[in-house]
């Protein structure tokens, strides 16, 4: 594969250097109102650029302390974080902070300079509804499988799974089955590659794979693929880097990728650069952000494109990491 | 819609990043007008002022972000401390999680924000217009404890943020903070309003849900969304019952509207086992429902060969035909030769499409997958 790779023509080429560029640049927009109108996605934001930046293999790319630093200071008393300090504690922000200290092995400071690794599994686990098993995403109540997760991702990498009633949200995630092998947003929703993504990851962290129906869901993924390449989330949608992303892991995760042309979408993922000013954008000729550059760089290091670190599909952090942490 | 920037974003052609300094000048006057309104805001947050005035300055500054999350919850704090009049318990968040529980601020505001009396409704919410500008404040406050009363102010609070949210849904359809917000005023009036009354709000949803679903029938949010305000109208806290007729042609409707929509193709194949159940079908009526959908999706096939939602309803029915444990609504008691009659027919029907579209590439997987069925069929 490492062979097609290199017979790509010069514009289909990684841009490693502008890509470490753009993201070490995020953080440095402060006269631009875009950057105040996403603070709420902060944390979630420092996940993405950070992990895109490991799997380019720029590992020191940002600043070890003030990254620490900045996670530390998004934490509540109750164990939660917040996007940033004075936002609200939420799962998602607080599944990108476990995330990030797992990625930069500062797990240990939970427990030193923050709340504890206890409390936070605690925040995390109180959002478990008891009688269905799903998860909400604070304390307002919204349900949603993507909560659901993130609390298995968290709770995983923090050793504290036994928190929750991990078979009563296994057996939610089967309720969300559909007939078409897929998974949806709760039971009865449609089947969506990114709600696939969460029920499948959640339960291969469970070690429920059992459940799924893999040559129905990986028929239903792969016919995701379209005309250029890329992949779509649903029937009749445009391709997107994205969703490109959840079909794909989804289909390593069930040992299907060969069911999909692999070096269309790495080429597809390609175009979609911003090869001057660095990142990934959601189909070619778009504006670009962190979100299609840590999903487009995942998705070439499951595609073995030569230079990247292995992702965990899973968890889509380096392998190395989750390796570290999980001690697998 | 609000700006997800450098984050996240889609559909946005890629223009130079190079600002003139005119335009820079401009971001930095909105950046000014933004952080000086979020201050005060979350200065008040951090001393839990739950008042009036905050409420009014969450308006404001939703308007310019509707993807702030934390406003939205400072928004429902405000309403549960100072603004609606009754606090039913089912209404509180039930988890302890939160470092500020709105019951332990609802104290702190009362004390703090004396202007404002608890059980008042604050003036600028009683107008149902006043949540849209946010910015007319009238003494009116005469408040009278009668349940009559009270609950009519709480009819008004509950339409004015259901009116709110309106134009920052229809400028952002797919923010899941606005939805999420609406979702949680609606179950306010399940809490704190008379069945009767209550049903009247979410029936009114359910008409605003099926005009988001004509603006972009494909709005997966939109679907969701409308999925639980039915389950919502057929439950017995409003006094529902089942909806599951209307449903239906509901996407009758809209598949006629497009073919090619595999979202309303999937309510309706959700929707089929209890719809029959309720009809109290027999295997006469049911087999005959099976002949009907059949007839339509091949029809539909015969036009749009290449439509992936045909396809998936397509394989829905067989699935009926071929795994009746497993999918029981349409032909349960079918005997093995119904079942092999059944499937040659299609195939029969399937190779004919062949005719006209000898290149597409879900038919001979149709073929394939149906062919192989019928194997496993014949040979026990
Ligand atoms: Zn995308």
């Amino acid at each position: 594969m490492a062979q097609k790779f290199e017979q790509l023509p010069e514009e289909l080429q990684l841009a490693t250097s502008a890509h470490v560029k753009y993201i070490q640049s995020l953080d440095t927009r402060k006269d631009e109102y875009g950057y105040w109108l996403t603070e709420h996605l902060r944390l979630n934001g420092l996940y993405w650029g950070l992990t895109a930046l490991h799997l380019l293999g720029h590992p020191d790319a940002l600043p070890r302390n003030e990254t620490i630093d900045f996670v530390l200071s998004c934490q509540h008393d109750s164990g939660g974080f917040g996007a940033a300090p004075g936002h609200d504690a939420h799962m998602l922000s607080t599944v990108s902070a476990v995330q990030i200290l797992a990625t930069v092995d500062a797990l240990d400071e939970l427990d030193t300079r923050g709340k504890g690794r206890l409390q936070v599994g605690k925040f995390i686990a109180n959002l478990q509804n008891s009688e269905t098993g799903t998860f909400a995403g604070d304390e307002w109540g919204e349900e949603d499988t993507r909560f659901l997760y993130g609390a298995f991702n968290a709770l995983s990498l923090l050793g504290l799974l036994h928190l929750i009633d991990v078979d009563k949200a296994v057996d939610h995630i089967a309720a969300c089955a559909n007939f078409d092998g897929g998974y949806g947003v709760s039971p009865g929703a449609e089947s969506h590659a990114g709600q696939i993504f969460t029920c499948v990851a959640a339960l291969t962290i469970a070690g429920r794979q059992d459940l799924i129906n893999k040559e129905r869901l990986g028929r239903w993924l792969s016919e995701r693929q379209v005309a250029g390449g890329g992949l779509n989330g649903r029937p009749e949608k445009k391709e997107d880097v994205c969703y490109s992303w959840w079909v794909l892991s989804s289909l390593e995760m069930i040992g299907k990728t060969h069911w999909i042309d692999r070096d269309r979408l790495a080429a597809f993922i390609l175009r979609c650069q911003d090869t001057e000013n660095g990142g990934i954008s959601d189909r070619p000729g778009d504006m670009v952000d962190v979100w299609h550059t840590v999903f487009g760089i995942a998705g070439l290091s499951l595609l073995k494109y030569p230079g990247l670190e292995a992702v965990d599909e899973v968890y889509c952090m380096p392998k190395a990491v989750t390796a570290r942490v999980l001690g697998h | 819609m609000a700006d997800q920037g450098s984050y996240s974003q889609h559909g946005i052609a890629r223009t130079s990043r190079v600002r003139t300094e005119e335009q820079r000048q401009r971001d930095l006057d909105h950046i000014t007008r933004y952080r000086d309104l979020e201050d005060q805001v979350r200065e008040r947050i951090k001393r839990s002022d739950y008042s009036p005035e905050t409420f009014r300055l969450t308006s404001a500054l939703l308007k310019l972000n509707p993807e702030y999350y934390t406003i939205w919850n400072a928004r429902r704090r405000c309403l549960i401390s100072s603004s609606f009049s009754k606090r039913p318990s089912g209404s509180l968040p039930s988890k302890a999680s939160s470092t500020t529980s709105p019951t332990a601020t609802t104290a702190g505001s009362s004390t703090e924000s004396s202007s404002a009396p608890l059980a008042a409704t604050p003036p600028n919410l009683a107008s149902p217009t006043a949540g849209m500008s946010g910015t007319t404040a009238e003494e009116t406050t005469q408040y009278d404890s009668s349940d009559a009363e009270s609950e009519a102010a709480d009819l008004a609070i509950i339409q004015s943020e259901l009116t709110f949210t309106i134009p920052l849904l229809l400028e952002s359809p797919k923010c899941y903070w606005i939805w999420s917000y609406r979702l949680w005023i609606l179950e306010q009036a399940i809490s704190r309003l008379p069945a009767a009354r209550a049903r009247g709000v979410w029936e009114d949803e359910l008409r605003l849900a099926s005009r988001m679903l004509d603006k972009d029938r494909r709005n997966f949010h939109a679907w969701g969304y409308r999925r639980h305000v039915v389950a919502q109208l057929e439950s017995p806290a409003l006094n529902g019952k089942s909806m599951v007729e209307a449903e239906f042609a509901y996407t009758t409707a809209m598949i006629r509207k497009d073919l090619s929509n595999f979202s309303a193709w999937h309510s309706r194949a959700r929707l089929i086992p209890r719809l029959l159940d309720e009809r109290g079908a027999d295997d006469e009526a049911r087999r005959k429902f099976l002949d009907a959908e059949l007839n339509q999706t091949r029809e539909a096939l015969n036009v749009g060969p290449e439509d992936q939602s045909l396809w998936y309803y397509h394989q829905y029915l067989i699935l009926n035909i071929v795994r009746p444990s497993q999918y029981p609504a349409m032909a349960p008691h079918f005997s093995t030769t119904d079942r092999i009659a059944y499937l040659e027919r299609e195939l029969d029907e399937i190779r004919s499409l062949l005719e006209d579209y000898d290149d597409v590439q879900l038919v001979y997987e149709a073929l394939f997958e149906y062919t192989l069925f019928l194997y496993h069929l014949q040979n026990g």
